[in-house]
């Protein structure tokens, strides 16, 4: 059998494994040293690979912000910032209709201005705003798909652990892409607002109200916020502007979530062990995964396949846009099967040689960071389709009286939300790239 | 007894990974700190005061980059255990889920023996990359200290991760057969 041979049927291996429950990065590993075995007709290759491999890519400078990342995750949800959000954006929003969802959404972009994990802001900012969103009369169904579409944002909103991992992949400015995420961030939490105003005029049974606030009250809830702009400001401005590297911008944010949390009081042993702990299995789980994209992409790249592919794209004349849809779509429906990580590494060295490609009368970077952003959404979409959205499952295990059928529902229009601002991102290439 | 010896052992690793991790931290923000300092000072911001600091050393840590690699690769085989332990790993079971309790298992066990026999290679090439930083004395550029201490502190997380994914593999073994 031809390498290439080998590399195409690597695919449905790959994913029979997967769909058979196989960990993904055990998948990976499985199919990139077989196929490493066969392609090289012996075990040597990937033997001498094993023995050094593992540990570059572990010890590897660039990956090393991942762990630091979801430990100013994990310091940040015990730093009582979701509470200080929350209670801002009521103040200001409560009194509206649909307000309190509204000051959901708000309290959820600004936590995940400092955490870089959907499913961490999720499950802090539901902790917090679930009882009060109930407590207002707002439907089960309603809050907790609220707060599944606003813990997206956490990654949406820089810093985010999956556009790390992109940039890595396609050897990209991180600084950039944090950047270019930013207005898309703002986008889809204003466009989650939006999409709130229009669900409580279509059903306005499903909403309560809050007294409105006196502007002073305003204003003073807004002043315990102020750390959450500092860190925000420090790491990714930081990072921005090139006073560090990404990775020392992470550690800076890990010191002052850590701060922030010791100082809040809620930082003794048992919790900070449990932070640790979480800090640990999450880790494990995207390093296992890096480990065997490792692999898997090495026996890729050696069979040709990406280069093949995206040749025989190139030589189809198919119009650019046609091929960036049918991408966006592809990761759309595997979106609603596989976590988002996993989806990144598996595909993106496969389509970024396709995409990079491709003419758009934009410079390659200007692409790589467009597709990022794009990808970044669709893949996040996935979070909170219905029937296995992981955000959807994590809330319903804290609000236990709400049927998941109705938080599939609601959500629905969240979904609806994030495809019209693909779109949008689509048309107007511009929004991602003004910083850039 | 042994599943709580086993856990123990698993939560003192990542703990150990941990505490790494945030002396990484800490390491980093002083480096930065110092790097500013120094920046500061040698544009003659600080005066005297500056020229005294920068004659103190005060400066970025020298080698942090090299401290931050190999501490992370520790923490990192140290975080296995408890992943593999409390089965974190991500998988796609939707389509299994309709399968009943017992195949799952049956799938569940199979995957673990899989994933123990991965670890166990893993460790050993790891044993045998050791073998080869120490036999070339390799040593890192800036603080010169030799990589395979960095492999040796690896090895000996991995050998824990080893331990935990048989633990696994046995538990799950057994645990299909009595379904």
């Amino acid at each position: 059998m031809s390498d290439l041979a080998l590399g195409y049927l690597s695919f449905p291996v790959l994913l029979i494994l997967i769909f058979l429950r196989a960990p993904i990065g055990l998948a990976m590993l499985l199919c990139g040293i077989g196929g490493l075995w066969l392609a090289t007709d012996g075990t040597t290759v990937f033997m001498a690979r094993l023995k050094s491999e593992v540990f570059t890519t572990f010890s590897n400078y660039n990956l090393s912000i991942i762990p630091m990342f979801l430990l100013m995750g994990q310091f940040a949800t015990l730093s009582g910032m979701s509470q200080a959000l929350f209670n801002a954006a009521q103040s200001w929003l409560g009194h509206r209709k649909g307000g309190m969802a509204m000051a959901s959404v708000g309290a959820c972009a600004g936590f995940g201005a400092i955490c870089g994990s959907s499913l961490a802001t999720a499950a802090t900012m539901s902790r917090v705003a679930l009882p009060e969103l109930r407590k207002c009369g707002y439907s089960g169904g309603f809050s907790t798909a609220t707060l599944a579409a606003g813990g997206t944002l956490g990654i949406l909103i820089p810093p985010s652990v999956i556009l790390v991992i992109y940039a890595i992949l396609t050897e990209q400015n991180i600084a950039k892409l944090f950047a270019a995420a930013f207005i898309p961030g703002l986008l889809a939490a204003l466009g989650y607002m939006l999409t709130v105003a229009v669900y409580v005029r279509l059903y306005p049974d499903q909403a309560g109200t809050h007294p409105r606030l006196a502007y002073a009250q305003r204003f003073r809830a807004l002043v315990p916020v102020w750390p959450v702009l500092l860190v925000f400001a420090l790491v990714v401005g930081g990072i921005y502007n090139g006073w560090f590297t990404p990775t020392e911008g992470a550690a800076v944010g890990a010191m002052g979530t850590g701060l922030i949390a010791l100082l809040s009081g809620s930082l003794n042993w048992a919790v900070f062990r449990n932070s640790i702990l979480q800090t640990a299995t999450g880790t494990g789980m995207i390093f296992f995964i890096v480990l065997g994209a490792g692999f898997y992409n090495g026996f890729l790249a050696l069979t040709q396949v990406p280069q093949e592919l995206s040749a025989w794209v190139t030589g189809q004349g198919f119009s650019p846009w046609i091929v960036l849809i049918l991408i966006l779509t592809f990761y759309l429906i595997l979106g609603c099967l596989m976590d988002s990580l996993s989806m990144i590494l598996l595909t993106i060295p496969i389509f970024w040689p396709v995409v990079s490609t491709l003419d758009f009368g934009m410079t390659t970077e200007e692409v790589a960071i467009w597709f990022g952003i794009l990808v970044l959404i669709v893949v996040e979409v996935g979070l909170i389709t219905p029937p296995v959205g992981m955000n959807l499952f994590i809330i319903n295990t804290m609000d236990k009286n709400t049927p998941i059928t109705a938080t599939y529902k609601a959500v629905l229009f969240f979904v609806g939300s994030d495809i019209v601002r693909v779109v949008i991102l689509l048309m107007f290439p511009i929004i991602t790239l003004v910083f850039i | 007894m042994a599943h709580k010896l086993i856990t123990g052992l698993a939560r003192l690793m990542a703990l150990l990974g941990g505490f790494v991790l945030c002396l990484l931290v800490a390491l980093v923000s002083v480096s930065i700190i110092g790097r500013e300092v120094n920046g500061l000072a040698h544009n003659g911001y600080l005066g005297s005061f500056g020229d005294w600091l920068v004659a103190r050393g005060v400066g970025p840590v020298t080698g942090d980059y090299e401290l931050i690699e190999a501490g992370v690769a520790f923490a990192i085989f140290a975080f296995l255990p408890l992943t593999q332990l409390t089965g974190s790993h991500a998988t796609v079971d939707v389509f299994t889920s309709g399968l009943g309790a017992r195949p799952n298992s049956i799938i569940a066990a199979f995957w673990s023996i899989v994933m123990a026999v991965m670890i166990l290679l893993i460790t050993w090439r790891l044993f045998a990359g050791l073998q080869d930083k120490m036999r070339y004395g390799e040593t890192t550029f800036l603080i010169q200290f030799p990589v395979w201490w960095a492999y040796a502190a690896c090895f000996a997380a991995a050998l824990v991760a080893s331990i935990i994914s048989l633990y696994c593999a046995i538990m799950r073994l057994t645990g299909a057969r009595a379904k």
